[in-house]
């Protein structure tokens, strides 16, 4: 089960996260579980697989506004960043994004 | 969460907020971080969101509105509900994490936007709380939507609420009822504020429950007066009071009862205030009968009242077009074997062009209870004095005639001049006018009466005290007030089953006449037999049908001179 300090390890703002929560911890927990399983990460990954920057960038925008709102900073950063070059739509090359977003993200899954 | 859209009357009685976003994880969060302060109701996408805000509608306080979601996004629910007639007034915040969305928004009619990720819950709260108040009306900001005592919805909200719940179950057959407590200053008094206001407080936490069981509305409209707007056939109101009864049996020792006044199946095309001032007639209808404890309104009550108002409208009127008109009823004295007619009662009628003859019966006691009665009495007064004047200027008649004085019109300080100026104006002299005073009006035993009533004899004013033995006057207060005449009257010792018991009565009431210095005169006697009794107990002077009933003024005259001939 994923804990408070395994966050604190993987560089999440559990501070604000849990403040936002209204300081209730278990249902912080169980939003950032929730996070974890949403939808939006294998449509982005599909998305920006197979070009379709208009699909990749809902994935995105959606994940980003979820991950902020649970404060996954490591994974809230490089989407919020990636959200903003698919909002202009630039053909630039996404694939080291997926691999950052989907390394933390197998680190937060594996607990 | 909310389970139907009856949450204006949900046991915390917060304000409903609908949140809409298609993410289920910030939909969370916002419920979480709302549900302490206000009800809410979800939707996921925005065609969703125009479904609950038809469905909720006047109940909505604020939407918070994602932008960015599938089938219809936030800016096309936003047009819609500024395009509608019934949702353009309901609020909204927009939820965005674009900067450049934020003024675009504003532009669009959204009132103020929170930001992705949600900053801190005070600070959204206070954002939805400002935006609430600003778009409600200000007079109902001010007043707060429950009272602080009970947590019972103020008058104010009830009345809202109710009309909202109509709209909502306009199928419903519905009840207004109005609870109070029956003397509730007495228990203030006799056991101090603190105790009175645990009183209510016990009274509101059964209301609550009956809120819980049958969802109805319960409000504390004042004081000690609740409304409820239920549903018909959900309670039975029998139980209901007695179940409030026993609420309160052993409530700190204090015997607690309630009135309870119903209209029943209202008439939903009346406003919601009428249906509770009918609840209010009927519980008035059983006011000081304490062994009635509900009314129920019924149309009767609703003509009375009309009547009564209709009464009350038209005096004025009715005084400048002489609809009232002054009758005589002729006291005799019957000291020597022939009855010599001595004075006169001066009674008030009134014939209505289209009521008909109204009994002073009926409306003496409704001009008395709002305050007419002074202007009814001057009139009277000059009435008389103007009848008087003429009889000594055209017959040479000098008669006593006695007026009926109200005990307000003793508290009017110009009484005494106005009516030493008419006296002057008709050239009556004033040991021509007696002035009567109804018993009740003794029971205020104040010093200040007792000084008015004293310069008044004090000005040469005889004193008659009226209906002697209807009312409650004790022994000991006979002692101190100052009273020329007793008028007794005689159906009150008719209620005397016996007639020795009768006798005994009228012997005891002349005894104590002559040992305080009055006289009496008897009154409402009927048969000889009464005569003849109150003549051998020395009751000089009698007023009643026996002689004559009241007449009118020229029957009266023809009287005076026939006698005199």
């Amino acid at each position: 089960m994923l804990t408070i300090d395994n966050l604190k390890e993987l560089g999440a703002d559990v501070a604000t996260g849990i403040t936002r929560c209204v300081n209730d911890e278990g249902f912080y927990l169980k939003m950032v579980n929730m996070s974890l399983q949403d939808a939006n990460f294998d449509k982005l990954k599909a998305a920006i697989e197979g070009g379709d920057l208009d699909a990749a960038f809902e994935s995105a925008h959606a994940l980003k506004g979820i991950l902020g709102n649970v404060s996954l900073t490591n994974l809230y950063e490089p989407i919020a960043e990636m959200t903003e070059e698919l909002r202009a739509r630039k053909e630039i090359d996404y694939s080291g994004y997926i691999e950052t977003i989907f390394s933390e993200l197998e680190k937060l899954r594996s607990f | 969460m909310l389970q139907s859209h009856v949450k204006f009357h949900s046991i915390a009685g917060k304000r409903l907020v609908l949140i809409v976003d298609d993410e289920q994880i910030n939909r969370d969060i916002l419920q979480h971080i709302v549900e302490e302060d206000f009800d809410f109701v979800t939707a996921s996408d925005g065609e969703e969101a125009v479904e609950k805000i038809k469905e909720y509608g006047g109940l909505l306080s604020l939407v918070l509105l994602d932008l960015r979601m599938p089938k219809m996004d936030g800016f096309d629910v936003i047009q819609w509900m500024k395009s509608s007639d019934e949702y353009a007034e309901i609020p909204v915040i927009v939820l965005t994490s674009d900067e450049s969305a934020e003024v675009d928004s504003l532009k669009f009619g959204a009132s103020d936007f929170i930001v992705k990720p949600f900053s801190v819950p005070e600070v959204i709260l206070t954002r939805m709380q400002k935006t609430i108040e600003l778009y409600e009306d200000r007079s109902i900001i001010q007043s707060t939507e429950r009272e602080d005592l009970t947590g019972l919805f103020n008058k104010e909200y009830f009345y809202r609420y109710a009309e909202q719940y109509d709209t909502f179950h306009s199928d419903l057959i519905m009840d207004a009822v109005f609870i109070d407590i029956n003397h509730f200053h007495l228990i203030n008094e006799l056991y101090g504020r603190k105790a009175g206001d645990e009183v209510l407080i016990h009274l509101s936490d059964y209301l609550k429950d009956l809120r819980e069981k049958t969802r109805c509305i319960a409000g504390r409209v004042e004081a000690d007066k609740f409304f409820v707007y239920i549903e018909h056939g959900k309670v039975a109101y029998t139980t209901m009071v007695e179940e409030i009864n026993s609420h309160f049996d052993n409530f700190r020792d204090i015997h607690v009862r309630v009135r309870c006044g119903i209209y029943q199946n209202v008439e939903k095309d009346l406003d919601i205030e009428t249906r509770f001032d009918r609840a209010i007639q009927a519980a008035n209808t059983i006011k000081n009968n304490y062994s009635k404890s509900i009314a129920r309104y019924d149309n009767s009550t609703y003509q009375k009242k009309l009547y009564e108002e209709r009464i009350i409208n038209e005096m004025d009127d009715a005084m400048a077009s002489h609809q009232f008109y002054l009758n005589f009823q002729p006291k005799y004295n019957v000291h020597d074997e022939v009855p010599v007619l001595a004075s006169a009662e001066v009674l008030v009628r009134w014939d209505h062009p289209e009521l008909g003859r109204i009994s002073p019966g009926q409306f003496i006691p409704i001009f008395e209870h709002n305050g007419l009665i002074q202007k009814l009495d001057i009139y009277i007064w000059e009435r008389a004095l103007e009848c008087a004047g003429r009889w000594k200027k055209e017959h040479g008649i000098e008669i006593p005639l006695s007026v009926n004085v109200s005990r307000m019109d003793l508290y009017n300080s110009s009484l005494l001049d106005f009516i030493i100026e008419k006296l002057i104006d008709y050239d009556i002299s004033k040991s021509n006018l007696y002035l009567e005073i109804t018993e009740s009006a003794y029971m205020d035993d104040s010093d200040q009466l007792i000084e008015i009533i004293n310069n008044l004899r004090a000005e040469g004013f005889k004193i008659e005290m009226d209906d002697f033995g209807t009312g409650y006057s004790s022994l000991n207060m006979l002692a101190d007030v100052p009273v020329d005449v007793l008028k007794m009257d005689m159906r009150f010792v008719q209620n005397l089953k016996s007639s020795a018991k009768q006798e005994t009565m009228i012997r005891l009431i002349m005894d104590i006449a002559k040992y305080l210095g009055m006289n009496v005169v008897a009154e409402g006697v009927e048969d000889k037999a009464q005569v003849d009794f109150l003549r051998s107990v020395g009751c000089d002077v009698i007023q009643g049908y026996y002689f004559s009933k009241p007449l009118p003024e020229e029957e009266f005259v023809q009287l005076i001179l026939d006698e005199r001939a």
